[in-house]
């Protein structure tokens, strides 16, 4: 019975000293990042070397969405938000800042043998209006058609240039991140998508069965994107709340993640970087 | 019983022994299909995992660099979940089936609710975590909202088993115990909650198991930094979040993301072995002090 009591001492004891150890919260500056789970790597790349730049300031980055990231902005419940599109009109009561651009654009499977599709075509396809690749010149086979989930920023940027409705889209696969939606094109060959072209030009160069295709003609690639050429470009965001002046860190570190200094990070995510330069991934 | 006659009557035994080639059929596909996920696995992550991997810090988003801050923070997590999780989940199935009368409308309510919230998916707890731990509370994104968020979850798994297990203990044990003088709370104590501990042990495996993959609940919870938590009211990414952010999320991530899925399925065996051990000692001392008792 003794024993059993120390044995009991010996955990409270135990739990009680690594709670103590565990508790007192550390001190010195803190940032709080909260929104796009696409930028969100990328952000917290940046964060990192900006903490060894300036040690004693800690950046915490977390991840929910860009409806996320706009929202703790405006609450403050964090002093940046990501917001992986460009501010609608509506949104004047944030600031922006762009950190990158990135394109969206249609992919098929490798062995596919469409090279291209009109807008209209794709209309037809996301709408439900076409079920079948002979009705645009492929097989006579069944389309899958895989899109992105609500609330997602290429969702966003998609329906916006072709005009459709979220809830006109007949879809057979819904998926979430960019890396998500290639695989599932990769393991269905009938399939059709939208992906962040960076990713997609990544996974394309890794052998990943996926083919990009063009849009009005212009290829889809990084080239194009940094030219701003290419239809679909979305900006990649940091937001701030115009309702508070935003602290000397903020700004700095909003002036650090839009600068030069970041490229090779911004370039390592096969995004395209604000700044006017080469880049070092040019084909 | 079957097995009895079976034994004598040889055309039966024929139709036994069909049966049981479709009993081995069917374990054998379920050990096939974890098998190819294992070797799947395995064959694909195993090449990652070094020395290094385990205890370095993550770089390059997790595509370089090891996971020894995302094993901690899991670890941490864990810890937390348990440790409000299973006394509180032991004190209510004792209350619900030792102290409630057995036909009592309290009862019965409890148990509503709690089979309602097991039923309730992870995003809710994930989003009521946000909400109450990380606002409300005020304890923003930190290991400590995770893990009070996973033990909600688990609360209900953990309170169900335990509750079974202890209402499988004979009523004569504890009539014997009483007969013999003992106080009610040293019949509980002493007797029914040791002897409930497989129970109660099936329960925690089966917690840890479910709080080991939770993903969702976390994101919202303890958070995405893959910083060194320097205590428990930093943010920690776990491991199911940083294995989901690799695959869906960083290009390039795959060959680490497997590599930490090994890493996750070992934690969890190595922490099953942990309870296990620990429930079989416990177990013993407590059956000597209950021969000391008597």
């Amino acid at each position: 019975m003794r024993r059993e009591r120390r044995s009991f001492l010996l955990l409270a004891g135990g739990f009680a000293v690594s709670m103590g150890v565990a508790w007192p919260a550390s001190a010195g500056e803190r940032l709080v990042i909260t929104g796009s789970s696409t930028i969100a790597p990328l952000v917290t790349e940046m964060a990192k070397r900006y903490e060894k730049i300036h040690p004693g300031v800690r950046i915490d980055v977390q991840t929910g969405g860009s409806h996320r990231g706009l929202n703790d902005a405006r609450r403050g419940l964090a002093e940046i938000g990501m917001v992986s599109r460009a501010l609608k009109e509506d949104e004047h009561d944030v600031t922006s800042f762009v950190l990158a651009y990135d394109g969206v654009t249609m992919i098929v499977h490798q062995d596919s043998q469409i090279e291209e599709l009109t807008k209209e075509q794709i209309v037809g396809i996301y709408t439900g209006r076409i079920q079948n690749w002979s009705q645009v010149g492929g097989p006579d086979k069944d389309i899958v058609v895989i899109n992105k989930a609500e609330g997602r920023s290429t969702l966003e940027s998609f329906v916006e240039y072709f005009g459709i409705k979220t809830k006109d889209i007949k879809a057979d696969v819904v998926v979430g991140d960019n890396e998500q939606g290639i695989k599932a094109i990769a393991g269905s060959p009938y399939s059709i998508g939208y992906v962040s072209i960076g990713n997609g030009e990544y996974d394309v160069g890794k052998g990943v069965p996926i083919k990009l295709l063009p849009l009005e003609g212009i290829p889809a690639n990084r080239q194009t994107v940094a030219a701003q050429q290419f239809p679909i470009v979305r900006p990649l965001n940091l937001v701030v709340a115009n309702n508070k002046e935003p602290s000397a860190r903020v700004a700095d570190f909003i002036a650090f993640a839009t600068s030069d200094d970041v490229r090779d990070i911004v370039e390592s995510f096969y995004y395209v970087s604000p700044q006017p330069g080469q880049s070092e991934h040019g084909s | 019983m079957s097995t009895l006659t079976s034994a004598a009557n040889p055309s039966r035994g024929l139709r036994w022994d069909a049966w049981a080639i479709v009993l081995w059929i069917g374990a054998g596909l379920i050990m096939a299909a974890f098998l190819w996920v294992l070797l799947d696995l395995l064959g694909r992550g195993l090449g990652q995992i070094s020395w290094s991997f385990i205890t370095e810090a993550p770089e390059n988003a997790g595509r370089a660099g090891g996971i020894g801050p995302i094993l901690v923070s899991t670890l941490l997590i864990l810890m937390v979940c348990l440790a409000i999780a299973v006394p509180l989940a032991v004190g209510v199935a004792v209350f619900l089936s030792e102290l409630l009368p057995h036909r009592s409308r309290l009862r019965r309510i409890v148990q509503i609710s709690l089979d309602a919230l097991a039923a309730v998916p992870s995003v809710v707890f994930g989003l009521f975590g946000n909400a109450f731990f990380c606002i409300q509370l005020g304890l923003g994104f930190s290991i400590l909202s995770g893990g009070l968020t996973l033990a909600c979850m688990v609360l209900p798994l953990l309170i169900r088993t335990t509750e079974s297990s202890i209402r499988a203990v004979p009523q004569r044990y504890r009539l014997a115990a009483t007969a013999l003088g003992m106080t009610r709370s040293r019949v509980i104590l002493r007797l029914v909650v040791p002897l409930a501990v497989p129970g109660i042990v099936v329960g925690t495996l089966l917690a840890l198991g479910r709080a080991m993959a939770e993903t969702v609940a976390l994101v919202f919870t303890s958070g995405y930094v893959d910083r060194m938590p320097g205590s428990l009211l930093d943010s920690g990414r776990s491991l199911s979040i940083h294995v989901f952010d690799l695959a869906m999320n960083v290009p390039g991530g795959d060959a680490n993301a497997y590599g930490a899925g090994v890493v996750l399925i070992f934690a969890l065996l190595v922490i099953n072995g942990a309870v296990l051990c620990l429930a079989k000692t416990w177990k013993a001392r407590s059956g000597m002090a209950i021969t000391a008792a008597t």
